[in-house]
Order: structure tokens, then sequence, then C-alpha cells
């Protein structure tokens, strides 16, 4: 193995283990000022740090300070203590582990090698998926039934029954997936994506499987038990259900565990529905070849969008009541001479990308970044369905979750299974 | 009994509807609206910035208390323990004294009110023969680090100002 595996080999892992978990810090944040503004308050935006508020962030950082050093209770009358231990760290490490096998970049060619960009670089791809994320249901179920408290059982029961249900809607939208793309390996999945329909619409899922799009997203925000589908947390009817009991860094891996699958989900329906890593009707191979042209668009579009982005800061960031020496038009200020001082870093970058890039190294280099971006890009959208979706739609009733899951879903997974695969067929 | 039947149209049972999936996003555009509106200027929000913005009181708000005085400054109370009989929550302790100014033959020479106990229910105001007692100071948040200056006394009862003018106080009818 020389160096350059090496780093590879640290560099994806620790993609696969850090950005799921520096997504829950923005996750949380954009759930609680997302909701403030859907629902016309502000949320929370007063926790700075001298006076730094950056738009409501350092309030992630208040929160993990408060749940580290509260008190880690186990309660008296819980009997099996490994159990109600072990339960919120199944649910966690099995939602950072499914993250593992999607890919985030096309494979890397770098002298010769290639390097596959998940963090398990292996085939099993959806299977791993569906494996490890059936499995987090455990701890949920895990903690509900250890936390000997009548909420704990039922918000376990409820993950239990909804799991069972809303699984085979998925794994039946899957299929009619996977005759598509006859493959069960995301990065070739993702690669399929890349290709164009007609000659003009880009090859994604959501264009092939319209009918299983739908039931897969409704599937997912059943897996991540998020709402309409948050019955076995219910605060509202069963307290919070499993983790009644959970106090303190406990209860924060539930919470982290919650939002690392959403996160999860989210990613896993860009790459299977949404192109993954695609950038819409530019192939890996077109921008690897057209590198130089590509940087010099993103030169000139790059101080475009932070101006753009810096009059939104300016007008939005500042006191909205009457107040001297404002200190946040300040703040903004600073912002802005960061945001420009990282523009024109980039720029630099790319000057001297233009000037001295002969190989195609760099050129594959920097076209696995842009890829990250856009991946990341489309995977943070999809975390905006899901908190925009639980601040609109309210609970479902626990006999429409089943009624929906098995009498809606599951005829229409078949249908869309038998149609598909006619289509396939009549194709081939 | 049959006169008053009515009957209440049922919605939602159109194909459309049934689908779910339209209504879901018609729902969605409307907060998605909300969003995008409140994100491109954020004084669009239906907020107070409260602790440096302070809320309108109106008059008739029942406030923390305040004892009232007479022109020349003394004290209206004349100890007849009838707030303190009337309270509900027992917070008023009063301590009767001589009065030497001629007014009355009492006068309070202790006059606590414990605003842990009180539910601000303006008995005391209604109960009071003399006036002396009022709830429009206009103090909405009483918040204290201990329990120990919770317990207002006379001195603080008769300094605190009026929150509004006395024509406003009586036409707000307490």
């Amino acid at each position: 193995m020389s160096a350059l595996d090496i780093l590879l080999v640290i560099l994806r892992i620790a993609f696969g283990a850090f950005v799921p978990l520096s997504f829950v810090a923005v996750l949380v944040w954009m759930e609680r000022r997302g909701a403030g503004y859907f629902q016309d308050r502000s949320g929370p935006n007063r926790c700075n740090v001298l006076g730094f508020r950056a738009g409501g962030l350092i309030q992630n950082i208040a929160d993990a300070v408060k749940l580290i050093f509260k008190e880690d209770i186990v309660p008296g009358h819980i009997k099996h203590k490994l159990y109600f231990i072990l339960a919120p760290t199944l649910v966690f490490i099995t939602a950072i582990l499914s993250f593992a096998m999607v890919p985030f970049a096309d494979t890397l060619v770098l002298n010769g090698k290639e390097y596959i960009m998940q963090a398990i670089p292996a085939d099993l791809g959806i299977l791993w998926f569906l494996a490890v994320v059936g499995f987090g249901v455990y701890g949920i179920i895990l903690a509900g039934w250890s936390s000997h408290n009548k909420y704990g059982v039922l918000g376990g029961l409820r993950a239990a029954a909804q799991v069972i249900s809303y699984e085979i809607p998925m794994g039946l939208a899957l299929v009619s997936l996977l005759t598509i793309y006859s493959t069960v390996n995301l990065s070739e999945m993702a690669r399929f994506q890349g290709q164009l329909l007609f000659g003009f619409i880009p090859m994604w899922g959501v264009f092939l499987q319209p009918l299983g799009v739908i039931i897969f997203i409704v599937a997912a925000f059943a897996e991540t038990n998020r709402t309409p589908f948050d019955l076995a947390e219910g605060e509202s009817e069963i307290v919070a259900g499993f983790h009644v009991e959970y106090s303190s860094m406990k209860f924060a891996l539930f919470f982290m565990g919650e939002y690392v699958a959403m996160f999860v989900s989210s990613a896993l329906i860009v790459t299977l529905y949404f192109g993954s890593y695609q950038i819409p009707w530019f192939s890996t191979e077109t921008l690897v070849n057209h590198s130089k042209p590509v940087v010099f668009l993103l030169m000139l579009a790059m101080p475009v969008a932070a101006y753009f982005f810096n009059i939104w800061m300016k007008k939005n960031n500042r006191s909205q009541y009457e107040r001297p020496n404002d200190p946040r038009v300040f703040e903004a200020q600073v912002y802005a001479a960061v945001i420009w001082s990282i523009v024109i870093f980039i720029e630099i970058i790319f000057l001297g990308f233009l000037i001295f890039s002969s190989g195609a190294g760099g050129a594959r280099i920097l076209v696995a970044l842009l890829q990250i971006a856009c991946f990341l890009f489309k995977t943070f959208l999809m975390c905006f369905v899901y908190i925009w979706v639980r601040w609109t739609l309210p609970r479902f009733r626990y006999d429409q979750l089943q009624r929906l899951g098995w009498q809606r879903l599951l005829p229409l997974a078949l249908l869309n299974i038998f149609i598909t695969s006619a289509v396939v067929v009549s194709l081939a | 009994m049959s006169a008053k039947v009515k009957t209440i149209e049922r919605k939602g049972r159109t194909f459309l509807e049934h689908l779910y999936l339209v209504e879901v996003f018609k729902g969605m555009a409307v907060t998605f609206g909300h969003f995008f509106r409140n994100l491109m200027d954020n004084r669009r929000l239906y907020v107070r910035h409260y602790p440096e913005v302070k809320p309108e009181i109106p008059a008739r708000w029942r406030g923390r208390h305040r004892l009232t005085t007479h022109e020349d400054g003394t004290v209206k109370c004349v100890a007849c323990f009838m707030c303190q009989t009337n309270c509900p929550s027992n917070c008023i302790m009063i301590e009767a004294g001589e009065r030497t100014d001629g007014r009355s033959e009492k006068l309070p020479v202790r006059f606590d009110i414990d605003l842990l106990e009180c539910i601000y229910c303006g008995y005391c105001v209604e109960a009071c023969p003399m006036d002396a007692i009022r709830m429009d100071t206009g103090i909405f948040s009483v918040t204290s680090y201990d329990r120990e200056s919770m317990m207002i006394g006379l001195e603080d009862l008769l300094t605190t100002p009026a929150g509004c003018s006395e024509e406003e106080y009586q036409k707000g009818g307490c």
C-alpha cells in the first residue's frame, strides 16, 4: 500500500463517519430555525459567543453542553441495566454504519488506480443498508422494553409494528428499482444515473420510477420515525415513547441517532432516485475533459453568489428594533469579510489550477470535490424536505398508519413491480 | 327534540382528496410560502423581541401591587385587614400600629406580600374600602434569584409608581 492508498482510506472513512455527525448539528439547527420560520416565529437566535450568533448555530453548542453536564440517571426500577445502556448505542451505531455504503463521488482514478468513494468499498450496496437499518429498530424496541415503562413499551411496540409494515413496501419499491438498474451496488447505480434519457433528461431514478419514488420516500419517512409517522415517539399521546426514561447523553445518542438516520435516508433517497453525486447533464468524463472551462465558470459564479448572499445577510442580520450602534451590523460585516476571504482563497486555488494543471490527476480530484459538493447539496435539500414535511403534516393515527402501509403502499408497490418488469422485458 | 337537525356536509370524499398526495402538496406549498417569505425578510416574523421590546400593558392589567398615598404623602391604608381576610392564598401579612396624623386611628407598620404565594386574583384591590392597595403598576415580570427577595414590604409597596395615569385607571373601572 502506498502512502496515497492509506491517505485515501483515512479520508473516506473520515468522510463516512464525520459528515453524518456534523450534519447532526446542521440538521438540529435547520429543524429549529426552520420550524420557527415555517410558523412565523424566529426560533433560537439569542445564543452567542462574544456577540457572534452564527444565525443560531451557537445554540447547538449550548445544547451539547447542557446534555453532557446533565445528570445521567439510570432509574432504580430497571432490572437489565446492560440492555438499557446498550439500546441508545445500538440506535446510534446502526444509523452511522448505514452510511458506509453510500458513494459520495465517482470512482477516483489516480495514477492508474481506482478508488471507490465509499467509506467501505464493498459491493453490498443497498443490501447493507437494508440489513443495518432493519437492525436499528432493535435499539428502539430494546429501549422501550428495558425501560420497564408503559409508555416506553408502547413506543417500542409501535416502532416494531411500523417498521414491519413499512419495510415491505420499501423493499418492493427497491425490487422494481433493481430490475431497472440490474445491480445492488450503489456506485454502479449512481453511474447508471449519469446517462441521459431520450438525450436530454438525466436518467435519474425519479424519472424512471415516479411511483416507486413516492412509495420509497413515504416508507423512508416511516423508517426514520419522523412525522407524520413518529408514533413511536408521539409526545402528545405517549409522552416520549421509547426514550421516556433516558436522560443526558443516553438521550442525546437517541437524538443524534434520529438525525443521523434522517441524513442517511436522505442520502439514500438521493443516491437511488435523484442522481446521487451526478451533476445533471455533466457526466464525470465530460467534467474531467473540460475541467478548465468548468473552473473558469466557477470562478465567475462564486463572487456573484457571494454578492447576493451578502445582500441577503445584510438585510436580515440586524436587530429588528431601535438599537443604538447595532452590534449585529458589525457582526454581519465580519461575516461578509470571512465570506469574501474564503471566496478569494478559492479563487486563488482555481487560478493556480488554471495556470499549472497539466495532468488528469488534478482535474479528477477537482471533479470528485465538485461531485461531493453536489451530493451534499442534494442531501441537504432532501433533509430540508424532511423538516418541511414535519412542520406541515400532523401525525397519523395508528390504524391509519397500518392501513396506509398494507392497503395502499403494498398493492401500489406490487403494481409498480408489474409495470416495471413488463416495460423492462418488452424493451429488452 | 327533532327541531334542530343540522346536516353537516362531509368533506374529503372526492378521489383527489382520497389520494392524499395532492392535499399534502397543497399544505406543503402553504407552509413553504411562509418559510420563504420569512427567510427572505425576517422583519415579517410575528415576533416581539421581548427583553428589548416590552409589551404594552393596559390599565386593567393586574400587575404587581402597590400602596397608594394621600396628596400629602401619608399612607391611605388604615390597616383594616380586609385584604388580608379576603386573600385566597394568604399572602398578605399586616401589622397595625397607632396613627398620629389624625386621618384615622390605625396605620400599617408592617405590610408584607409574599409574591411567591400571590395568585394575582385582585381580590385585595376589590376588598379595600380606602382604595389603598392597587395592582396598576404594570409590572408583569416578577422574578428573583432567591425566595427572601420575593417578600416585599411596606417600603417597596409605597415607592412603586403607578403604571398608568389616574384617569386611565378610573376609566378602566377596576
